[in-house]
């Protein structure tokens, strides 16, 4: 979901790249990092298999400055495209402002693409998301295999939604960035309709539907793609090789841990080293060396309380001896 | 592809914080690394995005930091559900020299405190507990209150999209 944060003149949107295994959406994150700008984009996080397979997800803000007074932030994951994932391929999907399923183009991969493809609709559905109404986009990756599936049959096959479509060659950092901003621009422009219009007086957290929906204002800006037209954004020209999944950026994926440390690499570094998530935890409160004091916050009163006590139970003592003394 | 058209599963959870709010929250975190003795509490949604941050995190990368939180929070509650709980309100990690403890605030946001060993978990989770109590609280005043209304302005829009042309290429 669409964070906006006014105290930190902040607006954060979150975008999954979903789809089968081996599509290319590790691949498209890497490319994204090497090709935008110098503090665009920040560290690339994995969280991956010593097979340099996607465990839980990728991770990398993309922060493209201030804008109209906002900085704004596109957060981009990836999710684990194998069958066996799909729990934590839906943790992921949660709270997503826009989704990218990024397609095989091989033909001999067309049913893993349809499976996701029901997968996703599925995971959108318990989110109570709509695919015909949220930002989503198709990109066809690998368009420079020999055998790749004609963009027509693709969309037959993939885009009943009649949604944009970008065809990619990720590995060559072909289409990726168009399909980056083609759906960008649909979460912006959704944002812009729904809030930036919104009359004074809503409901903090969580905002609620704005109180009249504004004339909305198609971009005048290059759409992404006409809603029939195969592909607004041509980029195979069709080299020959096959897209294996590349290794673009020497990568030190996080092995088999749920946890991955930020390289200290200022920036830019790519890939945070892993370390091992601790095994054990420390000792309970109660061995710790600082005892919690009783009530918290009451401690100090407490604390008098007692000295009260104390000084007249002394006096007491004192006094119950004087007089037998006497 | 019908653009404005409403989706009420994601527009009903579009998270707004204002300055207001956020004051509060910060002066609420303060007081608690005060207390705590801790290094530094981050407040993230579970969707991993920073809501704001207190004491001295200026070294940290925040939104890598927020991200994987919300992810670890989010992959133990499905652990937690395994086993029969609804979720664990608590997480804890121990390092050599800092620790990080999550626990939930709400139903949305996860308090992260970050602390080494001037102070003990002990103090950090006697303290905690309470915090989030009162950010519960506010939360919920938040919630009712009907705010008088920061906006994002009109242009956003056009001048987001002409920033993502400039950014990615036309």
């Amino acid at each position: 979901m669409v964070q906006i944060n006014f105290a930190r003149r902040e607006v954060n949107c979150k975008i999954v790249y979903y789809g089968p295994g081996l599509s290319g959406k590790t691949t498209n994150l890497e490319l994204i990092h090497q090709k935008a700008g110098q503090g665009i984009a920040g560290q690339l996080t994995s969280i991956a298999t010593e097979q340099d397979r996607t465990l839980f997800f990728d991770f990398m803000p993309l922060d493209i400055g201030s804008v109209a007074g906002m900085k704004t932030k596109f957060f981009l994951y990836t999710v684990p495209g194998q069958v066996y994932y799909n729990s934590t391929r839906k943790l992921v999907l949660q709270g997503a402002d826009g989704v990218v399923f990024v397609a095989d183009s091989d033909p001999n991969r067309m049913s893993d693409n349809l499976d996701s493809l029901k997968n996703l609709e599925e995971n959108l559905k318990d989110y109570n998301l709509d695919p015909k109404k949220i930002p989503f986009v198709i990109q066809y990756n690998k368009r420079d295999l020999p055998a790749a599936m004609p963009v027509a049959e693709l969309d037959n096959k993939l885009n009943r939604w009649k949604i944009p479509t970008y065809e990619a060659v990720a590995v060559k950092g072909e289409g990726v960035m168009q399909t980056l901003k083609g759906l960008s621009k649909m979460i912006i422009e959704r944002l812009n309709d729904d809030y930036g219009k919104q009359p004074a007086g809503a409901t903090a957290v969580p905002a609620p539907p704005p109180a009249a929906k504004p004339a909305t204002a198609k971009p005048a800006a290059p759409a992404p793609a006409p809603r029939p037209a195969p592909a607004p954004v041509a980029a195979a020209s069709k080299p020959s090789a096959p897209a294996p999944r590349p290794a673009p950026v020497p990568a030190a994926r996080a092995q088999s841990t749920p946890s991955a440390k930020p390289s200290p690499m200022a920036g830019r570094s790519t890939h945070g080293s892993a370390k091992p998530a601790p095994a054990t935890a420390r000792p309970a409160p109660a061995t710790s060396k600082k005892p919690a004091r009783g009530g918290g916050g009451g401690g100090g009163a407490g604390k008098w309380v007692a000295i009260i006590l104390i000084l007249l139970v002394v006096g007491a003592a004192a006094a119950y001896f004087v007089l037998r003394m006497k | 592809m019908a653009m404005g058209k409403s989706d009420e599963g994601m527009r009903s959870s579009r998270l707004v914080f204002y300055k207001e709010d956020i004051e509060k929250i910060d002066r609420v975190l303060l007081q608690f690394l005060k207390s705590a003795n801790a290094k530094c509490a981050l407040l993230v949604d579970k969707d991993g995005h920073l809501v704001t941050k207190s004491g001295e995190a200026s070294t940290y990368d925040m939104d890598t930091i927020s991200a994987l939180v919300a992810g670890s929070f989010a992959a133990t509650k499905q652990m937690a559900k395994l086993l029969g709980e609804e979720e664990f309100s608590i997480m804890f990690h121990q390092g050599k020299k800092d620790n990080i403890q999550l626990s939930l605030v709400g139903d949305r946001t996860i308090l992260s405190i970050i602390f080494d060993d001037k102070t003990t978990l002990g103090m950090v989770r006697l303290y905690a507990g309470q915090v989030a109590m009162k950010l519960g609280t506010l939360f919920d005043e938040i919630a009712q209150r009907k705010s008088e209304a920061e906006s994002i302005s009109k242009d956003f829009g056009q001048a987001a999209k002409n920033k993502l042309d400039d950014v990615f290429g036309s």
